[in-house]
């Protein structure tokens, strides 16, 4: 019926980023480029304790300095963040307790940061302190603390089992288990978060500049804290520099910042720094799996146990507590590409005197990933047998979709075995492990590991919210030009590229006459925004979907004006023209021009003007994107370094719509993916005190530690509109374990196998130099 | 991430540099800044007064003079790297100067305040202690110099005075000797986990290795270099078993390997140095 223009010229194309010219000439305008006279500046007082009882704030030194306008404690604003579920509020200045070092106590305005600053600096806080429970084992047991002293730090337990699991685990001919940890870690983005609030003399509007992924569901949150009428919040989210999953959460200090402009009737403005980032900003990962894994004399794994413990931190965010998101994701992806029959699966999720944890890129999915590919490579060092076959032998095939896991998934179908067979010939494997045994004679030790993911793509729930659809808008303009909104939320990924894409290409107009718009609710239809990998694969099939129906008012136009049937009506080169016929032709321009100022040419009943919003909810609850991650590092044994030599990706998301978009997305992800192998970690001390708060001790991998990698692509379509799959996390679940899988590898001769990642170059010597054993 | 506020003075000349380091109290040099600013953005370093000596194009020469290559205070990393007479009397201390941080902050950074600012990981202070280098101190009562090895005290402690001001480095010119240089760093331009430099005779065995990063200080140690790579080995472990290292059991062991590793490489390129010629 909808039929598409015979040949896509965009779809598919490596179109250029339209985002780019600004972007990369230094004109894109970030939150704090928002600039408007008479703004109070905030600087937040926060918690250096990890927990304790607040005695007393005393803010008059603070409030004396010269140009200071006012200081909130938690009396002024008594905002909280209460989510019913655990019965946990988080007031959002601290009330009587603080609950991890980074928490804000209090909040200066002032005429510029520095006076506010000045003035932070002179808020007196007297803490009585309590002791901090700092991690899972602590935060269970019985001498343990409890967090919040009305409940227990256990919030969230779940158990999952296959019938039959017990016999299949019993009966395995072989057993080996391993315990993974991935430590703490966060996404970090160029820009840091921020937020701005002015109220609107006039209207008595609230508008809120906010550093965010979701428009729609950051005004929603609003108009229910602050108790204000939807209409009267305006949301606008201007060029967001990366975002990564920890700009989706909503932050205390957006609601004092929001709190502060309408009630002290100025505007005002805080920009996050670097410190305050790595403090307060969402962490995520901090995760333990112990793993049991059972398998046959061919390496098939039979069934596999794993209990989780993750540590959610002080509060859970709103609709999005971290650590439950991570073990749900990382146990409901825990089989991964692989046939496994049976799962046993315990979740505990606890409470400590840490900083919150919330969305990360991937989420569980990196942790999961690890546990997937680290049971296949253990089942492989205790058979001997090659990594690769183990997998071979364990691969969902395509006679098996769709496969429904045993943890209850229905995967659309992929391209596993496919894919890592493409990545193994690629990297050329054979040749690789003759080459390896041959440099290990020379005291070299170089390593190859393998990570075939699944990603859960475009589902109807992600740290973005629960809209299970996203919405545009298209505007064909009286001169023919296109505008089109969406409710998406884009930090950099290029959607108003490949959105423009779609749309230009069912219109037949250039890409460069569409222009797309989003974040500002005023304009955007209500959508999810950008999360859980849902923007191309939902935003896109709502642009499509959209551009379509506006296609259908086209035709049906010039069809009229032609005299001629809609389907001997076609759409080529921006004109509508009787099949094959050209001189029989209406431009774009003139159809909308006449939509628009001639409406007494229009068909009987068609509307003037030419506007179409449209939601889209895809068939599928979830479509599922894979690939394989092959990378090949060299370990100094000297210096406990790891080199990546080459690395190489397959990549299957579907229906393509811009190759390099995709491939720019995938090259972020592995460079985060080093870090997260390798670099970064966020480290409390026994006391509590988060001893990473510079970029200086939170080490995130410089273009020099990236390697060239070659990307290659697989299109296996999903039943979604337009066949495309979501792809921006898989990138970084793969990675990660690719690269621990390497170093296990290339220290084998070791004994080495890698279980908890960063691996740090000081770990490495002291299991070279056979101090301590490895799992 | 703010400073405080400061006033900021930019003289003109030598001698008003150094009357207003006399009379303000609470007073600080800014040369590069990149030491400095970071540190007030933290609130870690408070000055009144900010002192700034770009202006005084005299601090900026290198020249060569009776038998000492004398560096003015000024001269940035990015100039040192590739100076004629630096790359031709100390391609050691170009090496090292190379490995400073990223572009950007080498064409900022100054030699002077890398030595004054003396932190205990950085190439530039061990350079100076390598080749026995002499600070020249000056203030408005006069001038004082200072060997590098007296200079240097601890993390980030110096013998410079409050109203002092360093204005040049002197080394002398090698003879007889060659140096080599190594050290490992985290990711390119990070400051090194450790490093050493090694001095070895054109004739005979005697030498001597300037450990950095693992100490609070540039330690330089005087030894007969086995040319045995095992003994040397064994040279290197119990010359680093006498420096403090860090407290922390683990990170300290690792340094000191990282450093016996850089020492091994920066004698095998001190000889090689000699093979060029
Ligand atoms: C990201 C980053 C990476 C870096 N990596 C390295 C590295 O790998 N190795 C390394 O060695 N350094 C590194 N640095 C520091 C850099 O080398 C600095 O340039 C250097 O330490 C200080 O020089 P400066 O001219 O910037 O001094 P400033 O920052 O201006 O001053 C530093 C200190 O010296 C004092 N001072 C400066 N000049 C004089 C003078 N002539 N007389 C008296 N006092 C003076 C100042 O008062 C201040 O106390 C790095 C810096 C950054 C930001």
């Amino acid at each position: 019926m909808m039929q598409g223009p015979l040949k896509p010229q965009f779809t598919g194309a490596r179109v250029t980023r339209l985002e780019d010219a600004r972007l990369l000439r230094g004109r894109g305008r970030y939150l704090d480029d928002i600039d408007v006279p008479g703004t109070l500046h905030v600087a937040f007082v926060r918690s250096n304790r990890p927990a304790a009882r607040i005695v007393s704030i005393d803010v008059e030194e603070a409030l004396a300095v010269p140009g200071v306008y006012t200081v909130w404690t938690a009396e002024d604003c008594g905002i909280t963040m209460y989510t019913e579920r655990y019965d946990v509020g988080q007031p959002v200045l601290a009330k009587d307790e603080v609950r991890f070092v980074g928490e804000a106590v209090a909040a200066v305005f002032a005429e510029d940061r520095y006076v506010a600053e000045d003035a932070a600096e002179r808020v007196r806080v007297v803490y009585h302190p309590l002791p901090p429970v700092l991690g899972f084992d602590e935060a269970l047991s019985d001498e343990g603390r409890r967090v919040h002293a009305h409940r227990a730090n256990l919030f969230h337990h779940t158990e999952h089992q296959t019938e039959g699991f017990a016999e299949a685990f019993a009966s395995a001919p072989h057993r080996a288990q391993a315990t993974f940890v991935t430590h703490r870690q966060t996404g970090v983005p160029m820009e840091p978060r921020g937020c701005m609030a002015q109220l609107d003399a006039a209207t008595g509007r609230l508008t809120v500049y906010v550093s965010h992924q979701s428009p729609h569901q950051f005004r929603s949150q609003l108009t229910e804290l602050l108790q204000m009428p939807e209409n009267q919040i305006r949301v606008i989210v201007p060029e967001v520099g990366g975002a990564f999953g920890i700009k989706a959460m909503l932050y205390p200090e957006y609601l004092v910042v929001a709190d502060a402009a309408r009630r002290l009737g100025r505007p005002v403005k805080w920009v996050s720094d670097r410190t305050e980032s790595l403090l307060a900003d969402a962490h995520a990962r901090d995760n333990r799996h112990e793993v049991e894994v059972a398998f046959d004399e061919e390496g098939r794994i039979l069934a596999v146990r794993d209990h989780v413990f993750g540590d959610t931190g002080a509060y859970p965010f709103l609709g999005f507590p971290g650590a439950v998101g991570e073990a749900g994701w990382a146990t409901s992806m825990l089989t991964g590409p692989y046939k496994i029959p049976h799962v046993s699966i315990t979740v505990d999720c606890v409470f400590s005197n840490k900083a919150p944890e919330g969305a990360y890129r991937g989420v569980g999915g990196p942790v999961g990933a690890q546990v997937q590919e680290g049971i296949v490579d253990l089942v492989a060092r205790h058979l001997g047998k090659d990594a690769a076959d183990v997998r071979r032998v364990n691969f969902i095939r395509d006679e098996d979709f769709p496969y429904q896991t045993a943890t209850g998934n229905v995967y659309d179908p992929g391209s596993y075995a496919e894919s890592m067979e493409q990545a193994l010939a690629l990297i050329d494997y054979e040749r690789f492990r003759r080459e390896q045994a041959e440099l290990r004679r020379q005291g070299r030790y170089l390593g190859i590991g393998i990570c075939t993911f699944v990603e859960p793509s475009a589902g109807a729930e992600s740290e973005a919210g629960s809209t299970p659809y996203e919405a545009a808008s298209i505007r064909i303009e009286p001169t023919g030009t296109v505008t089109a909104a969406l409710g998406l939320g884009p930090s950099g990924q290029g959607h108003e590229t490949t959105m423009a894409q779609l749309i230009a290409d069912q219109l037949g107009v250039d890409v460069k006459d569409v222009v797309v718009m989003h974040g500002d609710t005023d304009s955007a239809p209500f959508g999810g925004g950008t999360g859980g990998s849902r923007s191309g694969t939902i935003g896109g099939g709502a642009a499509l979907r959209a551009s379509q129906e506006m296609r259908q008012r086209l035709m049906k136009l010039a069809a009229h004006l032609l005299e001629a049937a809609e389907e001997d009506v076609e759409l080529v080169d921006g004109h509508a023209q009787v099949k094959g016929v050209p001189a029989r032709a209406y431009s774009v321009r003139d159809l909308a021009r006449i939509a628009y100022t001639d409406v007494a040419r229009l068909p009987e009943g068609m509307q003037p003007g030419l506007e179409v919003v449209v939601r889209y909810q895809p068939p599928l609850s979830t479509t599922y994107s894979n690939g394989t991650h092959v990378a090949l590092v060299e370990v100094d044994t000297q210096t406990g370094f790891v080199r990546v030599l080459d690395y190489v990706v397959v990549n299957d998301c579907g229906r393509l719509i811009n190759p390099m978009i995709v491939e720019g997305q995938i090259h972020g992800g592995v460079a985060q993916g080093i870090g997260s192998a390798f670099l970064e970690e966020l480290r409390y001390d026994d006391s509590g005190q988060l001893v990473t708060t510079s970029l200086m001790d939170y080490l995130l991998p410089a273009a020099t530690d990236v390697p060239r990698m070659r990307v290659t692509h697989i299109e296996t379509p999903s039943a979604n509109v337009g066949g495309f799959k979501g792809m921006g996390e898989g990138s970084l679940i793969a990675a990660p374990p690719a690269l621990a899988g390497a170093v296990s590898d290339a220290l084998a001769p070791f004994g080495v196998f890698v279980t908890e990642i960063p691996v740090h170059p000081q770990q490495i010597l002291e299991w070279v130099q056979g101090r301590v054993h490895s799992a | 991430m703010k400073p405080i506020s400061f006033s900021y003075y930019r003289p003109k000349s030598l001698a008003e540099a150094l009357d207003i380091l006399a009379q303000e109290e609470e007073a600080k040099v800014i040369a590069g800044g990149q030491s400095l600013v970071p540190l007030m953005n933290f609130r870690l370093s408070r000055p009144k007064t900010l002192v700034d000596i770009n202006g005084l194009r005299e601090l900026a020469a290198v020249e060569a003079d009776g038998g000492v290559l004398r560096i003015g205070a000024l001269v940035r990393h990015q100039e040192l790297l590739a100076h004629p007479l630096v790359v031709q009397h100390f391609p050691a201390l170009a090496a090292a100067a190379a490995e400073i941080g990223h572009w950007a902050i080498r064409t900022r950074g100054t030699i002077g305040g890398s030595l004054v600012h003396a932190d205990p990981a950085a190439e530039l202070p061990a350079a100076t202690v390598a080749h026995r280098g002499v600070l020249v101190l000056t203030s408005a009562h006069g001038e004082r110099r200072v060997d590098a090895d007296a200079f240097f005290y601890g993390y980030l402690m110096t013998d410079i005075a409050p109203d002092e001001l360093l204005t040049a480095v002197e080394l002398p010119l090698p003879s007889g000797v060659r140096y080599g240089f190594a050290e490992h760093a985290r990711r390119p331009g990070d400051f090194a986990l450790a490093g050493a430099f090694v001095e070895v005779a054109e004739a005979g065995h005697a030498g001597a290795v300037t450990w950095f990063g693992v100490g609070g200080r540039p330690d330089r140690q005087e030894m007969e270099l086995s040319p045995d790579a095992a003994s040397r080995g064994r040279q290197f472990a119990a010359a680093l078993a006498e420096l403090d290292g860090p407290e922390d059991e683990v990170e300290a062991r690792y340094r000191r390997q990282l450093a016996a590793v850089a020492a091994e490489q920066a004698y095998q390129r001190a000889i090689a140095s000699g093979r060029g010629n």
